[in-house]
């Protein structure tokens, strides 16, 4: 059934609330808790308790290769420049070749032993908290529609995405910063643009909000120069004053009170956003940690570390794309592999390990799940001479923290990595994981529009229970 | 041990080797074939050994002599989720059955579907889509055919009155009191026109002491084409109107808004809804020859576009028809009959197939507004300046590039690893299928846009880029050619489709006709045969007809009430575009349909319906809340008084250009590109948004003007949720948060207005600081200013350097500047 009674009140905001606030002062309504207790980003319980009260997720947009990276294949090698048997395999650009080897030495790491390549030298020292999936596939074969799926579920735009649905389902703890943020690559946002973080058919509260890496971090956080602090305080107060007048006719009016509020919570935003991400607070050997002071770690690094400092001040669920643009400039290795994913590694990997190894310092990493994903996998054959075309049949991701057994090691592909073969894994069944590992049940996360009751997963999915600690 | 399983051993010793082929066969035949036989749901076909070991989308089915590791057994047992079969738990024998077979080796005799008939096979197919409809799901409210009840007689002069008194009289509830004339003429333009009366226009009412003053209000506000620009806007929401095509590219449709201004064209003409709802699906049967037949297709324009060209996208092409057409026209949602019965309302899968049929033969076209000799005309200008012109230039690009070319692949070629090396020195008659596959690609090998920008000299980079501007300038020379995206179809004989077992591509059903919403008909209806010289197979003629026909029971009650709904916040029922069972029922069922019947008597006519509804009493009643009443109402839905609601985010725009005073009054044409921060959509170079400085008076037009790109949504828009057009949308959220705030607070836009404004009031009232307040008050809120407003207000302007810019930006951020007064 519908749960109509979460609908109405989430929906609209407020309608049904109670509780007389007309005439009070701008600054009493912040100790008005029962405002807090409405907002559509107020704390909710999870179904049930769980470890992981924030995601982290790091997009690498363009698809990585796994076969380069966390699914080692030596028959690449063993057959290189051959075809599989019995197999005609179809690129999207250009021709197919033949199997192309991994330009890159794969060894046994931590107590686990997993395989890593030595493109992640600093991600290697961390296996033992990974679980990692090798069996991943997805539906599209196209970059935007695959984003799309990785993060709300569906090929088409316009669903809301997997930040939504848990700042929907949970809320944020935090109500002087947007519960869900989203960091893009220096070179630009990852194709498909902002329905990759929309609220889809939910209200705008549950939206993604882009936060830039310098400067102020969110688009109109502050106001034009000439506009000071102080002159813009002045002209607030006189909002208050006179929306309490205008208020006073319907005192019992929440939305109205909500939207003074909103006032006065979009101005600590001014404060705590730039706060939130000022790094200068953090000691040398953090930022020595996360490549901070050096190329080419620095850019990631910073947003790794503001990645942290958000989630350690309630922020719900932090996405940080790597890879932006086209080709080279994202991970989307047709041509040149060995240049592409050599440089997008070397920008990652000390950044994402010290992100590892910070949360655990501090204690955040049992109740922080960390992701690590592309939008599909890389073809074991070559194209265009020594690059690699995408596969959605078959790809690896991996999860830290949160809940997750480290160490292990979920589902398999072919001897080639072409085709998830053992316990094969869709968005989903992930989807469906990362849900359970928040505490919430997917089948009972819903959001009604046009008829039916939608979900992130939407008519399928189970959780991955092998991997769930 | 449980006693199931002691049972299990019994059973298990009266099983015999040889039986189990056959025993299992039985139990599959018996509980799985349905869904996964011809169906193959979920890709999974369990009819031959074959079949099942190469399983569906979660794996092979079964792993021969390991039962406990095979999917077909844990689902069956309920070990693993999702049960099977959903919903029905096997009996042990049977389950025994299975579990012994698979740890046999899981041999099939033969495979099970050579054994079933054709004939048999299909009839009983034909069978399984049938959904007999009964008499109660029949009798559902909104599938009675509209009966136009009796008005109560209370003297009321208004009908909407007469039974909107009579449901709060039922609850002994008292109406509010009529609001003030002041109040009364926000309302009316913020409603018919998205923008707030002059001070000139509220004296103007307020001065008018005739008794039909408002009424004659109203007549002035949809006689102007603001209210087009306004109410057209809502249609747009429910036909998801974009100016892109999302997906990969999310390529622009540059001649889309010919269809947006066909829409507002039609709100202003009033055009018969009748006639709206029919050119919008069948113009080009329709109305051949006309502008409007031929735009109006391009509702069927609309949706997402994907570049992927295959079964599965061409079937999310034709759902997104079927989806929004119901939706938006009958306000059902077949959209959820796609893969089965719908769960919740009498809509057989069939129906969804059959409204499919009705849209299949349909393909795009870019049709060319103008006579056919001079389109020809037209034609023959561009291929011309084509070959003689941009042809050749284009080979002058070619020539340069092609030394840099030849160096970077020959370099190329030079890198390549041993075996590959050893492929192309490999006599072709001797080499390997993957040898053969390199060397395709060694000899195809080809300097990417990346090696060539390293390459290329400044000098010739630069001599390029004259080329190029060469090739731009021509390109604009060409003679222009007004197009509509519109829909044509290949023959008057419909290529076939199919029902489809589960949704799925190629899991052919029966053949199937056009057809119409099985329990909304209120007769057979036949689809019209098309004439020996049609174009087109006139399947959606037939349609549309049903559609408009005075007789069908959704058509008149989803559009009133999607027209109740913006005037009154919501509907009367209030999920506007699901009258099904999970949808509302309305909260005054006689008006919904008394103003339904009287909807089609008046030939369908939009404004009368407006008339109707805003020269109630119902309508011009104050917002305020009567303690009493919210007690029994709290929600207000039996309309004691005039809801208060959000207004929606183009309103928020348009009124702050409007108050600011530097609106730019233009009407039509082709969208507009206001500034947005790079920062919030800078990604693959493919997508990108041409936004002009806020200070350029081409972005001063109305929002509706504003370009709907799907994946680069306005945020001054986006954040006061605008829709993402991606599916139809009945009603806007309607959400309070901080970052709208913020961008009310901080946006450069909205700054700059404030400016603007401010210059606006200086001019009227110099430096009298009394004045300017006064005028701030009446030009933004249509009102004077409370003695303690002014007095606030006035000591601010008069304290503060930058006071009355600042009062002017307070202005946009009040509560009442953004509600429906």
């Amino acid at each position: 059934m519908i749960n109509k009674d979460r609908f109405i009140s989430r929906r609209d905001l407020l309608r049904t609330a109670g509780g007389g606030i007309g005439g009070l002062a701008l600054a009493d309504l912040l100790r008005a808790e029962g405002l807090q207790r409405v907002s559509p980003l107020a704390v909710q319980s999870p179904h049930f308790a769980a470890k992981a009260k924030a995601v982290i997720s790091i997009f690498c947009y363009g698809g990585v290769s796994h076969v380069d990276t966390f699914d080692p294949k030596p028959e690449l090698l063993k057959r290189q420049g051959e075809t599989i048997p019995g197999k005609t395999i179809q690129v999207s650009q250009g021709t197919p070749g033949g199997l192309m080897p991994s330009s890159w030495q794969f060894k046994k790491h931590g107590q686990s032993g997993m395989d890593v390549s030595s493109l992640f030298p600093h991600v290697a020292t961390k296996v033992d908290e990974i679980a990692l999936i090798r069996s991943m596939y997805c539906t599209s074969n196209d970059h935007a529609p695959a984003l799309y799926q990785m993060n709300t579920g569906f090929i088409q735009a316009g669903h809301p995405s997997m930040g939504s649905w848990l700042t929907y389902g949970l809320g944020s703890e935090n109500q002087n910063l947007p519960g869900f943020v989203v960091f893009a690559d220096w070179r630009g946002g990852p194709i498909g643009g902002a329905p990759n973080w929309s609220n889809g058919f939910m209200p705008a509260a549950y939206q993604g909000t882009p936060f830039r890496s310098a400067g102020d971090p969110i688009v109109d956080l502050k106001p034009p120069t000439e506009m000071t602090p102080e002159r813009q305080q002045k002209w607030l107060r006189l909002l208050g004053q006179l929306n309490e007048e205008h208020q006073a006719k319907n005192p019992q009016d929440t939305e109205l009170a909500a939207r003074i509020r909103s006032y006065e919570l979009a101005y600590q935003m001014q404060s705590s956003a730039v706060e939130a991400v000022e790094l200068q607070k953090e000691s040398a050997a953090t930022r020595a940690l996360y490549g901070l002071d050096e190329k080419p770690t620095e850019y990631v690094g910073r947003q790794c570390l503001m990645a942290r400092r958000l989630v350690e001040r309630g922020v719900r669920f932090v996405q940080i794309y790597s890879g932006g643009g086209n080709f080279t400039e994202s991970w989307d290795a047709h041509f040149d592999l060995e240049l592409n994913h050599g440089m997008h590694c070397a920008e990652t990997d000390k950044p994402i390990a010290g992100l590892l190894t910070d949360l655990k310092s501090r204690g955040l990493l049992d109740s922080t799940l960390v992701i690590w994903h592309g939008e599909f996998g890389r073809m074991p054959i070559s194209q265009r001479l020594n690059g690699r075309d995408h596969n959605p049949q078959g790809f690896s991701v991996w999860m830290a923290g949160g809940g997750v057994k480290g160490g292990t090691i979920h589902g398999a592909t072919d001897e080639y990595g072409l085709n998830a073969v053992e316990n094969r894994t869709s968005v989903n069944d992930l989807h469906a994981t990362i849900l359970h590992l928040m505490g919430m049940n997917h089948e009972k996360l819903t959001y009604p529009y046009n008829g039916r009751n939608m979900r992130l997963t939407d008519v399928a999915g189970s959780v991955i229970r092998e991997i769930v600690a | 041990m449980k006693p199931t399983l002691i049972l299990a051993f019994a059973l298990a010793a009266s099983l015999s080797a040889q039986d189990l082929p056959e025993k299992a066969a039985s139990v599959l035949q018996q509980n799985c074939y349905a869904c996964h036989g011809a169906g193959k749901m979920s890709g999974l076909d369990l009819r031959s050994r074959e079949a099942m070991l190469a399983g569906g989308d979660r794996g092979p089915a079964v792993v021969p002599g390991k039962a406990d590791s095979s999917r077909l057994y844990r689902f069956a047992a309920g070990l693993d989720k999702p049960s099977m079969p959903p919903g029905k738990t096997l009996p042990d024998a049977q389950l025994l059955v299975l579990r012994e077979w698979i740890n046999s080796g899981a041999e099939m005799k033969a495979a099970v579907v050579s054994k079933v008939d054709p004939a048999a096979d299909s009839a009983a197919k034909a069978k399984l889509e049938e959904r007999p409809i009964t008499a109660a799901e029949k009798a559902f409210w909104a599938f009675q055919p509209v009966k136009r009840p009796a008005v109560p007689a209370l003297g009321k002069t208004s009908p909407v009155d007469a039974f909107v008194t009579t449901t709060l009289q039922a609850k002994k509830l008292k109406a509010g009191p009529v609001a003030s004339r002041r109040v009364l003429v926000r309302r009316a333009y913020l409603d018919l026109w998205g923008m707030p009366p002059t001070p000139e226009q509220v004296d103007r009412f307020v001065a008018d002491k005739s008794p039909n003053a408002f009424a004659k209000l109203v007549d002035e506000l949809l006689a102007s084409p603001h209210y087009g620009e306004r109410w057209g806007r809502h249609w747009l929401d429910v036909v998801r109107y974009a100016d892109s095509g999302g997906f990969e590219y999310d390529n622009d449709k540059p001649n889309a808004w010919r269809y947006r201004d066909y829409v507002v064209r039609a709100f202003n003409t009033d055009k018969p809804y009748d006639q709206f709802v029919k050119e919008q699906i069948a113009g080009d049967e329709i109305a051949p020859n006309t502008e409007d037949g031929r735009i109006g297709p391009g509702y069927l324009r609309l949706g997402l576009e994907n570049n992927v060209k295959n079964d599965m996208t061409r079937l999310d092409e034709l759902d997104d028809l079927v989806a929004t057409t119901s939706n938006a026209f009958m306000g059902m949602t077949v959209g959820c009959a796609r893969c089965h019965n719908h769960k919740f309302d009498p809509i057989p899968q069939k129906d969804y197939y059959q409204m499919q049929a009705v849209f299949y033969p349909a393909k795009p076209l870019a049709y060319r507004l103008a006579p056919a000799a001079e389109v020809s005309a037209w034609e023959a200008a561009v291929k011309k300046i084509d070959d003689e012109q941009i042809k050749p230039l284009r080979a002058q690009i070619v020539a340069l590039e092609k030394p840099y070319k030849d160096v970077i692949v020959a370099k190329k070629r030079e890198a390549l690893p041993e075996y590959m090396k050893l492929a192309l020195r490999t006599p072709e008659a001797e080499r390997t299928a993957g040898q053969k596959l390199n060397v395709i690609q060694i000899e195809k090998t080809s300097a990417s846009d990346d090696d060539l920008v390293a390459a290329v000299t400044s000098a010739d980079v630069a001599r390029r880029a004259a080329i190029r501007e060469q090739i731009q300038k021509v390109e604009e020379s060409k003679p222009p050619m007004p197009i509509a995206l519109s829909i044509t179809e290949d023959s008057r004989k419909a290529p076939e489709s199919h029902f489809l077992l589960r949704g799925a591509p190629g899991q052919f059903g029966s053949v199937m006709q056009p057809g119409v919403l099985t329990v909304a008909k209120w007769k057979e209806w036949d689809f019209p045969e098309p004439p020996a010289d049609a174009k087109t197979s006139w399947r959606r003629k037939g349609f549309a007809e049903w559609l408009a026909d005075k007789q069908n029971p959704l058509t008149p009650r989803v559009m009133v009430n999607r027209i109740w709904q913006n005037h009154f916040g919501e509907g009367i029922v209030r999920s506007p575009s699901n009258f099904g069972k999970t949808g509302d029922a309305p909260t005054h069922p006689e008006l919904l349909d008394y103003l339904a019947d009287e909807f089609v008597k008046s030939g369908w006519s939009i404004k009368t319906m407006h008339r109707l509804m805003m020269n109630s009493e119902t309508y011009q009643r104050a917002s305020d809340d009567i303690a009493a009443n919210a007690a029994v109402d709290p929600e207000n839905r039996l309309l004691w008084r005039m809801p208060r609601r959000r207004v929606e985010a183009e309103v928020i725009r348009d009124s702050i250009l409007a108050v600011a005073g530097n609106l730019v009054d233009k009407l039509g044409g082709p969208a507009v590109f206001p500034y947005i921060d790079p920062a919030l959509f800078q990604s693959s170079s493919k997508r990108s948004w041409a936004g002009k400085a806020d200070t350029d008076p081409s972005t001063w037009r109305r929002s509706i003007y504003v370009f709907n790109k799907r994946s680069i949504p306005l945020p001054m828009l986006d954040i006061f949720d605008k829709p993402d057009s991606v599916t139809s949308c009945a009603r806007r959220n309607r959400s309070t948060i901080a970052p709208q705030s913020l961008i009310l607070m901080n946006n450069a836009f909205v700054a700059m207005e404030a400016e603007k404004f401010a210059e606006r009031l200086r001019t009227l009232a110099g430096n009298d600081a009394a004045a300017q307040v006064r005028h701030a008050f009446r030009i933004a809120l249509a009102r004077e200013p409370s003695q303690q407003e002014m007095e606030r207000s006035v000591a601010f302007v008069k304290a503060e350097p930058k006071g009355l810019v600042d009062l002017c930006q307070t202005m946009f951020n009040l509560n009442e500047f953004v509600y429906f007064p």
